[in-house]
């Protein structure tokens, strides 16, 4: 696990003001941009005035949506920092353990078999599946992670939960944009009604994460040490994994299992600002918030009236970065 | 030379399969009996043509197809030396569907039959490049994960891809899940003489070629002292199993898993000599998908899903056990 000798920016000050800025810039222009344009200006005034003809799309809308692609963005990015952390394998994170999916899975099984079900259970129920998914891998893995075969196995169980709910939904057809949702990710659609879902979660979730900063910066040096140190390992782990899932599949139960983003976010942070937890925690939730606002702009910008899932750019955007990694892993 | 018996029941299976195929879980409903009676000449118009122009072409072309995903994933197999490689998880698969969708959504009037299926081999053939360069997949034998994980990756991003222009180009988006699952439930004669000629190039190939690929399997170093061109082989094998792969793809859609599964069972019935394991992988292929097919008809009976989505349920599994048994 790299310390701060492999950062690209030896001083780290100046990646937060930055990395805040283009945040505040990008979801400004997230407000703005969509099937029609508004001004910086016009969006002041349609806060000001809520007779405004723009009222509606601006305020239940884009400003939802815009929040998030935040949210979801930083909890995938933790999470897969978390979990990188905890098995220390570069390769890993939720979408290729098959977290994400089996949470999709979940999710799917929710909206087709029970239609009616309160939908503050999904993130729930889609976290146990997020914990199932992983505890049969680790079974599957034979109760240990070494990177290659952890990945391989996981991208097989990741294989197996996206079958089956792609049998699911194509024995039973939803309309197509829930299909289509559920298979890629995206931000379509969401109201307030999912922030409200999500928000409660993460304010939870997330002092809890930084509360182990600490401990994770020890846990790197190696199980053995950290045990020497005094540090009780096997809580911590079991901890921080729970808070990991739960961040993970929150997310994936708003907006369908997003590719790449839990994997390229934390590496970029890391790369960035190096591997102390103090730092990388934070790097990893702005990095994550920043790329999915991205990709969700450029959903809506690419062809105009169509609306391509946010899940799908991030693919895009993030599989090369995966090459890269993989040609790098020994 | 194998008992008799190992290729008879083969045998037998695949034309079993063939004739339960051409009625079970139709919703027109025609007996068993009637259907053997629309092949040697019968009165009732409908029941020829049900039979000859609607349901033979479908379990004919699943058969051809299940054979050419078979031996694609055999031949992959063996220039690898990987028991994971396989046309979907070596990203073939994905590769030929995004070259297959872009050139329609260029010039739809322009690409059909064959041409789409040369431009499903090269889009398949330029992910496998890309797999190849990611996992370093030249020195083959080494970090067998590898190349595996590096094949998904790409998979997943010509998925994307895939997507994305579907989304753009197309208005129908309906059709595109049906379509990404991989199903056959829209072949007709047309497709059948799209994809045999390439059949038929395939049972050339494995004639030809069967005992120098069983070198193959030995070290490179053991091929070559025994008079074998290694780079000759490894491309023409390259080059047939691209093109096969291309005209399942553009006939039927990305079907998942016969390859990886098929080779693995007809070597565990006939042992590890390619001659006998390229056509046994023929037979079980076509049972294989013929199988899914009907499996795809039945569960939602009177509609159907792909055949694709029964073989990736099937087939998933069967991919998480190879994954665990490797160390």
């Amino acid at each position: 696990m790299k310390h701060n000798k492999g950062a690209f920016l030896s001083n780290i000050s100046p990646f937060y003001p930055i990395a805040v800025l283009l945040l505040i810039v990008l979801f400004a222009l997230s407000l703005q941009l969509g099937t029609y344009f508004l001004s910086p200006v016009e969006i002041w005034q349609v806060f000001q005035d809520p007779s405004n003809p723009h009222y509606f799309t601006l305020i239940e809308y884009r400003l939802p949506r815009a929040i998030l692609a935040v949210l979801i963005g930083g909890a995938l990015a933790l999470s897969g920092a978390l979990i990188q952390s905890i098995v220390r394998n570069p390769l890993a994170s939720p979408d290729i353990l098959g977290i994400n999916n089996a949470a999709g899975l979940v999710a799917v099984l929710c909206l087709i078999f029970f239609p009616g079900i309160a939908f503050y259970w999904i993130p729930i129920l889609a976290f146990v599946a997020g914990i199932v998914a992983f505890v049969v891998l680790w079974v599957v893995c034979g109760f240990h992670f070494r990177p290659i075969k952890m990945a391989i196995i996981g991208v097989a169980l990741s294989a197996l939960w996206a079958a089956i709910s792609h049998y699911v939904m194509l024995a039973n057809p939803l309309d197509i944009n829930s299909a289509m949702l559920w298979l890629t990710g995206s931000l379509w659609g969401r109201s307030w009604s999912y922030v409200n879902v999500v928000l409660p979660w993460l304010l939870l979730l997330l002092p809890c994460a930084f509360f182990f900063c600490r401990d994770l910066d020890t846990l790197s040096l190696g199980e053995q040490k950290s045990a020497s140190l005094g540090v009780p390992i096997n809580n911590i782990q079991i901890i921080v994994l729970l808070i990991a899932v739960a961040l993970a599949t929150t997310a994936v139960a708003i907006c369908g299992p997003i590719a790449f983003l839990g994997l390229v976010a934390p590496h970029l942070a890391r790369h960035l600002i190096g591997g102390r937890h103090r730092h990388l925690l934070p790097a990893s939730l702005l990095l994550g918030a920043i790329l999915l606002l991205i990709s969700d702009i450029l959903a809506r910008i690419i062809a105009p009236p169509i609306e391509i899932p946010a899940g799908v750019l991030t693919a895009i955007l993030g599989a090369p970065y995966f090459f890269y990694l993989l040609m790098r892993t020994k | 030379m194998p008992k008799f018996s190992h290729w008879l029941i083969p045998t037998v299976a695949l034309f079993g399969l063939l004739w339960v195929s051409l009625f079970v879980y139709y919703p027109i409903d025609i007996s068993a009996t009637d259907t053997l009676s629309a092949f040697f000449g019968t009165d009732d118009e409908l029941l020829h043509i049900t039979i000859l122009d609607l349901r033979l072409p479908r379990s004919l072309v699943a058969i051809v197809m299940g054979a050419n995903l078979a031996v694609a994933g055999a031949l992959l197999q063996t220039l690898t030396r990987n028991p994971l490689a396989s046309p979907s998880l070596l990203s073939v698969n994905a590769g030929a569907s995004l070259g297959m969708v872009t050139a329609t959504a260029i010039a739809p009037a322009f690409f059909s039959g064959y041409s789409i299926a040369f431009i499903a081999s090269l889009g398949g053939g330029l992910s496998w490049l890309l797999v190849m360069l990611i996992s370093g997949g030249w020195q083959a034998s080494q970090n067998n994960h590898r190349i595996i994980l590096a094949g998904i990756a790409v998979s997943l991003f010509c998925a994307a891809v895939t997507k994305l222009v579907i989304i753009i180009a197309e208005d129908q988006a309906i059709n595109i899940l049906n379509w990404l699952a991989g199903g056959i439930s829209h072949i007709r004669w047309i497709d059948w003489w799209v994809i045999l000629p390439f059949f038929v190039l395939n049972m050339i190939f494995c004639g030809i070629f069967a005992n120098q690929l069983n070198l193959l399997n030995l070290s490179d170093d053991a091929a070559q002292s025994l008079g074998i061109n290694l780079l000759k082989v490894r491309w023409i094998t390259n080059i047939v199993a691209l093109l096969i792969i291309g005209a399942s793809v553009s006939v039927a859609g990305p079907v998942a898993f016969i390859g990886l599964l098929i080779p693995h069972l007809a070597r565990y019935m006939i042992g590890y000599d390619l001659r006998n394991v390229l056509p046994m992988s023929m037979l079980l292929g076509g049972c294989l998908m013929l199988i899914a097919d009907i499996i795809a008809r039945a569960v939602t009976f009177p509609n159907e899903i792909p055949a694709g989505a029964i073989l990736a349920l099937i087939g998933a599994p069967i991919f998480v056990l190879f994954a665990r048994r490797r160390r």
